[in-house]
C-alpha cells in the first residue's frame, strides 16, 4: 500500500471513530429509546459520516422468535434522496452539531419507510441468515447480484432462498448489509443498511465500522430497555405500595375500631402489635407493650396459664377459643369476664408461628344474661304464685264462712269460745289479703290512664292513713306542700286508684315500722327543670330498715322482713310509679330514720 | 219465699252460700256448672241468680249471656276472685258485680236489696 493510500486510510479511521464518538456522546444524552435509534439510524446514514442511503432497525421480540421493525430512515425515492444531500451540502453541521440541532429534534416529518418498516414483522426461521447471524453474531454482507467482489473475513451472502422471507420485498435492493446487535450474549435486535441509491460499494471497513456501532448500539439500546422496564416496574410498585400503605392504614382502622382487644405475639412471646383497645385493657400505653414478653405464669384465663396456652395454639397450628372466662394478670384477678381467642398467625411464609390474642369484654352480656334468667325465674315464681293462690282462695273462703256460721250459732250458747273462732277468722281474712296481693301482682292489669288531680288522690291517701294511723297511735305529719295539695290542681298522666294504692302501701309500710307516738313525716315538693315538671312526695319515719339487705331487696317481689305480710305490696307501688314514667327509691340512715322517695311526672301545676 | 238459685262449681263454698241464704230465709237451688244451672233457671224460675265465673262447661259470663236472652229482669249477681274481670263489658249484664269473700256479711246485703227493690 501506497504512503497516500496508509494516509487515507488512517483519516478513514479517524473519522470513523470520530463520527461514533458523537454518536456514542449524544446517545448517552438520552433514555428516550425513540431518539436513541433515530441518532444511530441518522449517524449512520449522515452524508458527511458513513453516508449509508438507508438504515433500517429491528428489535427482536421477548421471545426471541421475531424481528419486530422499530424505525428506518432513508429516502424512499431518488428524488427525495437527491433532495436530502442537498440539504447536507448546503448546511455545514457537523453530526454531533446537527443531532443536537432543533433540527433534529423536529425531524417529525413522517417518512413512507418509516411507516413501512413499523408494519414489519420477519420471523426467524432456524438455518436462515437472520436467525444465524443472531445466533453466531457475525455480519452478513448480502450481495445478489453476480459478479461482485468478495471478502474474506466477511460472510457473504449470494443465495436469496437464505434469507428469511419478507425482507427481501421490503429492502427491495440485492446489496446490504446485516449487522446483529448483541449485547453481552443478550440479542437485541438487528441493524441492516443499504445503498440503494448511490450503489455504492459496502467495504470491509465499512462492515468493521458498522460492527463496532452494533455493539456499542447494541448495549445502548439494551440498557435503555432495561431502564424503561425498571422504570414501569417502579412506577408498578409505587402503585402497589400506595395500595398497600392504603390497605395497612384501613385495616389498622378496623382494628382500632372494634371493641375487641388485640395482641399479636410472635413465636418468643414478644407483643409485636396492639390496638388501642388493649391498652385499656392492659392499663399500658402500645409503647410500653410492643417488644415486651408474655412469661409464664404472667396471665391466666381462669386457671390455665396464657403461656402455655398460646404455645400450644402455635405448635398445633389451631385456633382455642375461652370464653366467659376471668383473667388473672400479675397476680390480680379481674372482676370482669371475657372471651379470648388465640389464633395462629404467621406474618409471613419465613417466620415461624405466632399468634393473635383477642379478648372481648363480655361482662355487660353475661349480667345481662343473669338478668334475663333472673327475670325468668321471677316471672315463673310469680306465675306459680298465682296458680297456688288461686287453688288457695276458695278453701279459705269456704273456712272463713263456716266459722262464721259456727260462730253464730254457738257462741250465744256459751259452748265455743267467741275470741278463739275471731283470731280464726281474723286470720283467715289476713290470708284473703295476701291471696289477693299475690293474684293482683300476677294479673298485670292494662291500665287506662287520664288526666287526673294528683293533689287530690294524695289528700284521699293521707286521710285513708291516718285512719290507719290512729289506731296505732302513730301521728301523720304534713312537713311541706300541704297548701299545694290542698290549694293547687297539680295535673298528671295517670290512674288514680292504681296511685292511690301504690301511695297507700307506701304510707302502710311507714305506719308498720312505726313504733306508739312516732311521726311520719309527708313532704310534697313542685318542681319544674328543662326536663319538665315534677311532683315529689317523701315518706319518712324514724326507725331505720332491718339492713343494708334490706335497702336492695325491698321492692323485690316475696321479700319482707315482717313475720307476716305477703312482701308484695312495695313491689306493686313501684310497678305503678313505674308505669306512670316516675321513679322511687329508699335511704335509709341514723340521721334521717327511711325515707322513700316518689317522683312523678306532672302536665302542669 | 223468694227462691235464689246458686252457680258454683266449689262444692265447699256452695254449702254454704246454701246454708247462710236458707238461714236468711230463702229458698235455695244449686247446679254445680252452667249447664245445670241453665237447665235449674228454667225450671225453677229462681227470684235471683248468683253466678261464679270461673267454672268448667259453661263459663259465668256465657251462662249470664245465655239468661239474659230470655229474661232481661231477673237479677243476677256474679262473683269471682280479685280482680278478675272488674272492667269487662260482659259484665254490664249482670245487676252486681261481687269479689268472692269469707265474710258474706255483703253478698247477703246485696241480695236483700236487689231482692226488695222493686
Amino acid at each position: 500500500m501506497s504512503a497516500d493510500d496508509q494516509i487515507k486510510n488512517y483519516q478513514d479511521l479517524l473519522r470513523q471513530y470520530n463520527i461514533l464518538n458523537q454518536i456514542s456522546r449524544t446517545v448517552s444524552s438520552t433514555l428516550d429509546l425513540n431518539k436513541i435509534l433515530r441518532i444511530i439510524l441518522t449517524g449512520v446514514t449522515f452524508g458527511d459520516g458513513f453516508g449509508f442511503n438507508r438504515a433500517f432497525l429491528f428489535l427482536i421480540d421477548r421471545e426471541e422468535k421475531n424481528l419486530i421493525g422499530r424505525m428506518a430512515i432513508g429516502p424512499s425515492s431518488n428524488e427525495e434522496a437527491w433532495m436530502v444531500w442537498g440539504e447536507i451540502q448546503q448546511s455545514s453541521f457537523s453530526l454531533e452539531e446537527y443531532l443536537n440541532s432543533e433540527k433534529f429534534d423536529n425531524q417529525n416529518r413522517a417518512s413512507a419507510l418509516d411507516d413501512e418498516i413499523k408494519k414489519m414483522r420477519i420471523p426467524l426461521i432456524k438455518g436462515k441468515e437472520l436467525f444465524l447471524c443472531m445466533e453466531d453474531g457475525t455480519p452478513r454482507n448480502v450481495n445478489l447480484e453476480t459478479g461482485s467482489n468478495v471478502w474474506d473475513d466477511t460472510l457473504q451472502i449470494t443465495d436469496p432462498s437464505r434469507i428469511e422471507p419478507g425482507l427481501l420485498g421490503y429492502l427491495d435492493y440485492p446489496k446490504f448489509c446485516i449487522i446483529p446487535l448483541i449485547s453481552r450474549t443478550k440479542k437485541v435486535g438487528t441493524l441492516i443498511v443499504d445503498n440503494k441509491f448511490n450503489h455504492r460499494e459496502i467495504t470491509k471497513a465499512d462492515i468493521d465500522f458498522l460492527s463496532m456501532l452494533g455493539q456499542f448500539a447494541a448495549s445502548s439500546i439494551r440498557n435503555t430497555l432495561i431502564y424503561n422496564d425498571l422504570k414501569d416496574s417502579l412506577e408498578a410498585l409505587a402503585k402497589l405500595n400506595s395500595k398497600l400503605e392504603f390497605l395497612k392504614e384501613y385495616n389498622e382502622k378496623i382494628i382500632e375500631s372494634i371493641p375487641v382487644s388485640i395482641i399479636v405475639l410472635d413465636h418468643d412471646f414478644k407483643v409485636t402489635l396492639c390496638n388501642s383497645n388493649s391498652e385499656k385493657l392492659m392499663g399500658r400505653t402500645k409503647e410500653y407493650l410492643i417488644g415486651k414478653k408474655i412469661k409464664k405464669g404472667l396471665v391466666s384465663l381462669d386457671e390455665q396459664d396464657l403461656y402455655d396456652e398460646a404455645e400450644r395454639v402455635m405448635q398445633d397450628k389451631r385456633a382455642e377459643g375461652f370464653y366467659k372466662t376471668t383473667v388473672t394478670f400479675g397476680g390480680k384477678k379481674s372482676n370482669e369476664i371475657y372471651d379470648i381467642m388465640l389464633v395462629p398467625f404467621k406474618f409471613s411464609a419465613e417466620t415461624p408461628e405466632g399468634v393473635v390474642v383477642s379478648i372481648e369484654n363480655m361482662t355487660k352480656t353475661v349480667k345481662l344474661e343473669q338478668s334475663l334468667s333472673e327475670a325468668k325465674r321471677l316471672s315463673e315464681l310469680g306465675r306459680l304464685s298465682a296458680t297456688v293462690a288461686h287453688e288457695i282462695r276458695n278453701p279459705l273462703i269456704a273456712i272463713g264462712g263456716y266459722v262464721n256460721r259456727v260462730k253464730k250459732k254457738y257462741t250465744e250458747t256459751g259452748q265455743v269460745n267467741e275470741e278463739n273462732l275471731n283470731i280464726i277468722i281474723n286470720e283467715v281474712a289476713r290470708l284473703e289479703k295476701i291471696v289477693n296481693e299475690i293474684l293482683d301482682y300476677a294479673a298485670e292489669r292494662r291500665v287506662e290512664h287520664s288526666e287526673i288531680n294528683i293533689g287530690k288522690v294524695l289528700q284521699e291517701v293521707i286521710s285513708l292513713a291516718q285512719a290507719a294511723a290512729e289506731q296505732k297511735n302513730v301521728d301523720i305529719v304534713i312537713e311541706c306542700g300541704s297548701d299545694s295539695i290542698s290549694t293547687r290542681e297539680i295535673i298528671m298522666n295517670g290512674n288514680a286508684d292504681n296511685l292511690k294504692q301504690a301511695f297507700l302501701n307506701v304510707f302502710n309500710n311507714a305506719i308498720e315500722a312505726s313504733e306508739t307516738r312516732d311521726q311520719v313525716k309527708i313532704c310534697v315538693q313542685l318542681e319544674e327543670d328543662e326536663d319538665g315538671k315534677y311532683i315529689t312526695v317523701r315518706v319518712n319515719n324514724r326507725t331505720l330498715l332491718s339492713s343494708e339487705e334490706e335497702v336492695y331487696n325491698i321492692f323485690l317481689p316475696f321479700y319482707t322482713t315482717k313475720s307476716r305480710g305477703s312482701g308484695l305490696g312495695l313491689t306493686i307501688t313501684k310497678r305503678i310509679i313505674e308505669q306512670h314514667s316516675g321513679k322511687i327509691d329508699v335511704v335509709s340512715n341514723i340521721d334521717i330514720g327511711t325515707t322513700f322517695t316518689i317522683k312523678l311526672p306532672l302536665v302542669r301545676f | 219465699m223468694k227462691k235464689i238459685l246458686v252457680v258454683e262449681d266449689d262444692m265447699p263454698i256452695r254449702n254454704l252460700y246454701k246454708e247462710e241464704l236458707i238461714d236468711e230465709g230463702y229458698d235455695v237451688v244449686t247446679a254445680p256448672d252452667g249447664v245445670a244451672g241453665y237447665e235449674l233457671f228454667r225450671k225453677e224460675k229462681p227470684d235471683l241468680i248468683t253466678i261464679d265465673i270461673k267454672m268448667p262447661n259453661m263459663n259465668g259470663l256465657e251462662l249470664l249471656d245465655k239468661i239474659r236472652k230470655e229474661d232481661k229482669s231477673v237479677p243476677i249477681i256474679i262473683y269471682s276472685a280479685y280482680g278478675e274481670f272488674t272492667q269487662n263489658f260482659s259484665t254490664w249484664a249482670a245487676d252486681e258485680y261481687l269479689v268472692k269473700s269469707s265474710d258474706l256479711t255483703e253478698f247477703k246485703n246485696r241480695v236483700r236489696e236487689l231482692l226488695f227493690r222493686k
